[in-house]
């Protein structure tokens, strides 16, 4: 496809239009990132205060539990307790992973990486944010109503999240917020899958980009499909709440000629799967890039990486129906359910073997960005294996909704996410402000999220193999659950513990970007790495790139025998210098 | 058309970003069709319970200027002869559309059918709200337009127009088919 | 909420807790991690298929870990200066990723499918034919009970004499029970951890479970599906009684029926005629 540059714009000059309504997608980007690190506090401290009323049932919650519940002496009351699990698992998905990975990284990265000045559609671009805020206020505002904000957990499964079983406003506004986030994030899609199909630099074929633009490229292209699916769910879901459809009330069609609660979790779950994807794709493909970079070896299996990363976003679109097993849909549809999810790990399989691959007699240097990944390929591994038992139809009749599904799901989605996201966020820590992050507070970091991130997710598993099931206020009515009191303390104090670990990654955070300024600017490629946005200065200029790069190599070339440049690495606006 | 290589550029970019912008609003109807679908395979006969006049005679005349407007949109994208009459008459249709909707609502009432009756009610109400949200936010994409074609007719691209266009023809198509649905079957 | 609430539920905390901790002391690490006794005939099914894919996830992840901490030892920029340049793109690299690939497809996924389709289709979703052994109990769920129906001395359902409990399953020990179950408002989900089974009641539609219990005893029926504020309270008892002790607790339950049943009140109304859709 022919390329035609962008014109370069005049460089913003108010405060309003430099860090507010800024077109600039690097400004854009970071807007995300600290949209999404206040969310990821928020869903932080409910994690925190769920597992409190896990482990120590009765006993206020320390510090602000007295100032927030007042009227139980600082105890988690049941009500909130619902209401903690809801908001926490909507935020964590919907505004911490979400603006993060694709918002902020999705904003950086792909322009930098394919060598454009911008997004194609910058208006597009900030209104993408601002869509965003709003529906975050408006998520945060439901929390403040007389009758609180929503208490069906994030599912909001029907008949709960009707308004037989919820009255007041606050599902509502969870409906309507979470449709603007889905406004918002559809104009994130549209904006990045055009910009990387129209926008790249010459030379940049698809099997140039780095794979973190393909990880991103691949979840916008489910974004703009399956999101929809969702809003209309949502609407539907608004319809019933507030103009009194039926569409989900109880009472089976054949009979009552009402609606069908299951209507929603099939509509949910088409969507639902695609977007566990959709959070992870991008973390991949970060991975797969820091791995090579860091090994100092080209990514090995380029190609396969890509092509399978292509297989598992096609094959996440027809595996829904796991999610429904104990809804006793048609046997027939239940295994070919079962074996299109078995399916997965053949791709999923290979660019595991790709990763290992890249590391295999590379020269590993083990920046904090690469323990990161590192951890990623760990925490991956168990999260990935782990989805085999509840695949299996007969072993999800026991563990369906218990807290192995919890560990497993978190090990996914929450634990290989925020380990690729903070990988990301130390890589391009310096592209993106100017300065690197100190790299011995982010050991420290990674070792301390690293080792009770297991704790926590472990012990959730463990605690579901031995039959404890989700949401529960008070696990300990029952009766076979005493003996798994031990068990949750300890993922109560790995829980605080790896809380408490994040103020390492805040300091360093903030002191990199605003206590720093005596410190002299990172040079432009501090990591020696020869993707496109290493050869622009740090921080990089609102424009870019001053000459539009011309690409002549892949994204890893590392480590060629025969480099005569004194580096072992080669700028991908560099020819690719032949072994024999 | 005379389009040097830029326009060339701007054509394909807008075109695949307009792609997947259908592509969005297509799976949102997509999704409420599935759930059609989902419904109807559910039951033997259809519908589940028997309604009482459900009207006929505005969803088709809601249908004929659907499709008017579309064939009039089409005359003035592609025909260079009384451009502006076919522009002004895909909007006057769109409203009639919008009035048509109205007064099937209101017919509906009247017959006593209401939103909280069942299912085929609901889905009757939602899904021609959900389309009429599109066409109302369809109609005001089109007198932006008119703006360019009326007032500023130097800024008018050829690009403007081809995108309004699409969605207008895309809302009709999403029309026909719920029409069916809903209506027809 | 009011203080009284509030005291209520430090009681029952306390209470909870002291249980826990008396009982539970001598417990090893090891058998705390367990799951709850299994009492059903298919159970082992589930925890066959459990721990052999556990065996073959181990043996998969510690090749993971082997690349991940050995790859990490011997090629650290200390160890090994100079990483090989290959792209990993070649016939045999290809050969061995996509054989990786193949293999894990092959020793995990293929024999999980086949084995679960099969315990599927042979027993968990295998429903016994109906007669005059099977136990047949309809499951009513509504915020934050169960209820449960017996057909009564006629074996009809939906009638005068059904005995109905609250939160109080009753079923005698080696025979084939049959659940039918629906819901009154919410999605609940019927779980029975000591059978390793669940089915969701869902409101508008019939799930039906069967499963049987080779040991006297009590346990407990939870609700696994979220349900409301006051979900984690929806405990139910199962007792599992001798044949004999069944059958005269069946017999008492019956006469009480037959004389106390006000057929007027709306906890008699729910039912529905077996086997209906």
């Amino acid at each position: 496809m022919a390329f035609v540059e962008q014109h370069i714009h005049d460089a913003p000059t108010s405060f309003w239009s430099k860090y507010i309504c800024s077109y600039d997608h690097k400004v854009i980007g970071k807007q995300f990132l600290w949209f999404g690190i206040f969310f990821l506090l928020v869903g932080g401290l409910m994690a925190v205060m769920i597992r409190w009323t896990l482990a120590f049932p009765g006993q206020p919650f320390p510090v602000i539990g007295q100032l927030m519940f007042p009227h139980t002496g600082g105890v988690v009351p049941p009500d909130t307790y619902a209401m903690l699990f809801t908001m926490h698992g909507t935020i964590m998905i919907f505004y911490a992973i979400t603006p993060i990975l694709i918002g902020a990284f999705g904003n950086f990265c792909i322009p930098l990486m394919i060598g454009a000045r911008d997004m194609i559609f910058p208006t597009l671009n900030m209104l993408s944010f601002w869509f965003n805020m709003a529906s975050g206020i408006l998520l945060l505002g439901s929390l403040c109503l007389p009758l609180g904000a929503a208490a069906g957990g994030w599912t909001s499964y029907p008949t709960l999240s009707t308004t037989l079983g919820q009255q007041g406003l606050g599902q509502t506004m969870w409906t309507i917020a979470l449709f603007l986030l889905g406004v918002s994030s559809t104009m994130g899609a549209v904006n990045y899958i055009t910009t990387i199909i129209t926008l790249r630099a010459p030379g940049m074929g698809y099997f140039k980009m780095p794979l973190t633009v393909w990880g991103l490229w691949l979840t916008s292209i489910l974004n703009a499909i399956f999101i929809p699916v969702l809003g209309a769910g949502l609407l539907l879901l608004t319809c019933d709440r507030i103009f009194g459809t039926t569409f989900f009330l109880a009472g089976a069609a054949a009979t009552s000629g009402k609606g069908d609660p299951i209507l929603f979790q099939h509509v949910f779950w088409i969507f639902g799967h695609p977007e566990v994807y959709i959070l992870i794709l991008p973390a991949w493909g970060i991975v797969s890039d820091l791995l090579s970079f860091f090994a100092r070896k080209p990514a090995f299996g380029y190609k396969m990486t890509a092509l399978s990363l292509s297989a598992i976003t096609v094959l996440s679109t027809v595996v829904y129906g796991h999610h429904m097993y104990t809804t006793q849909m048609s046997p027939l549809l239940t295994q070919s359910f079962m074996t299109l999810t078995m399916l997965i790990s053949i791709p999923s399989a290979i660019f595991f073997a790709n990763w290992l691959g890249t590391l295999w007699k590379g020269s590993i240097r083990f920046t904090s960005p690469m323990l990161f990944s590192l951890g990623v390929v760990f925490v991956f591994g168990l999260g990935g294996l782990t989805g085999l038992y509840l695949a299996s139809t007969s072993i999800d009749l026991y563990l369906h909704d218990t807290y192995f599904v919890v560990g497993h799901f978190h090990y996914t989605m929450a634990a290989s996410v925020l380990l690729g996201g903070f990988a990301g966020i130390y890589f391009w820590m310096p592209k993106m402000f100017g300065r690197s992050m100190n790299e011995c507070l982010a050991k420290i970091h990674f070792w301390t999220t690293m080792i009770p991130l297991n704790g926590i997710f472990t012990g959730m598993m463990i605690m579901g193999y031995a039959g404890m099931h989700r949401r529960l206020y008070n696990p300990f009515i029952y009766d076979f659950m005493h003996k798994l009191m031990p068990m949750n303390t300890f993922v109560t104090w790995c829980a605080i513990a790896m809380g408490l670990a994040q103020s390492f990654f805040l300091y360093n955070f903030f002191k990199t970007i605003f206590f720093s300024k005596n410190k002299p600017l990172a040079s432009a490629n501090p990591w020696e790495v020869g993707t496109l946005e290493w050869e622009i200065p740090s921080p990089a200029p609102h424009y870019n790139f001053k000459e539009i790069p011309v690409v002549k190599c892949g994204p890893h070339e590392f480590g060629n025998p025969n480099l005569k440049t004194g580096r072992d690495f080669q700028y991908q606006t560099e020819e690719l210098v032949e072994v024999k | 058309m005379n389009i040097d290589r830029s326009q060339e550029m701007k054509f394909i970019q807008s075109s695949v970003a307009m792609t997947v912008t259908l592509c969005s609003f297509a799976m949102l109807f997509a999704t409420m069709f599935l759930g059609y679908f989902l419904v109807r395979s559910s039951v033997s006969v259809w519908p589940p319970v028997e309604i009482q006049g459900m009207p006929q005679g505005l969803p088709f005349l809601s249908t004929l200027a659907i499709v008017l407007s579309s064939v009039s949109y089409y005359f003035f994208e592609h025909k260079t002869g009384g451009k502006k009459v076919n522009f002004v008459l895909t909007i006057v249709l769109g409203i009639s559309f919008l009035i048509s909707q109205w007064l099937l609502w209101a017919a509906l009432k009247e017959s006593g059918i209401l939103v909280s009756d069942g299912m085929v009610p609901s889905m009757v109400y939602a899904f021609t709200w959900l389309h009429a949200a599109h066409i109302a936010a369809a109609v005001f994409l089109l007198l932006w337009l008119g703006f360019y074609v009326f007032v500023r007719t130097e800024k008018l691209s050829p690009l403007k127009v081809i995108n309004v266009g699409k969605f207008w023809h895309f809302l009709g198509v999403v029309w026909i088919l719920m029409y069916l649905l809903i209506f027809v079957l | 909420m009011n203080f009284s609430f509030v005291e209520r539920l430090n009681g029952l905390f306390a209470q909870a807790e002291s249980v826990a901790d008396t009982a539970t002391k001598a417990l090893s690490f090891w058998e705390r991690m367990m799951p709850p006794e299994d009492i059903s005939s298919s159970g082992h099914l589930i925890m066959w298929l459990f721990n052999y894919t556990t065996y073959v996830n181990l043996f998969w992840f510690s090749l993971v870990c082997l690349g991940l901490f050995g790859f990490s030892y011997l090629y650290s920029q200390k160890r090994h200066k100079k990483a090989f340049y290959t792209h990993g793109n070649e016939k045999k690299h290809l050969l061995i990723t996509a054989l990786i690939g193949l293999g894990v497809f092959l020793s995990v996924d293929m024999v999980i499918t086949k084995v679960s389709s099969r315990d599927i289709k042979e027993v968990f979703w295998n429903f016994p034919e109906d007669s005059e052994e099977l136990v047949k109990v309809q499951v009513y769920a509504q915020q934050w009970a169960w209820n449960f129906r017996y057909a009564g001395r006629d074996g009809e359902f939906n009638t005068a004499d059904d005995v109905v409990l609250l939160n109080d399953l009753v079923i005698p020990v080696n025979k084939k029970v049959m659940v039918q179950m629906t819901s009154k408002d919410v999605i609940h989900s019927f779980y029975l951890p000591n059978v390793r089974l669940k089915a969701d009641a869902i409101p508008g539609r019939f799930a039906k479970l069967w499963f049987d219990a080779n040991k006297v005893g009590e346990y407990e029926v939870a609700c696994a599906e979220m349900c409301g504020i006051h979900h984690y309270l929806m405990k139910g008892k199962m007792t599992v009684l001798s044949q004999e002790d069944y059958d005269s607790w069946k017999n008492e339950q019956e006469d009480i029926a037959i004389a106390t049943n006000d057929t007027e009140s709306e906890n008699l109304r729910w039912g529905w005629a077996w086997g209906s859709k």
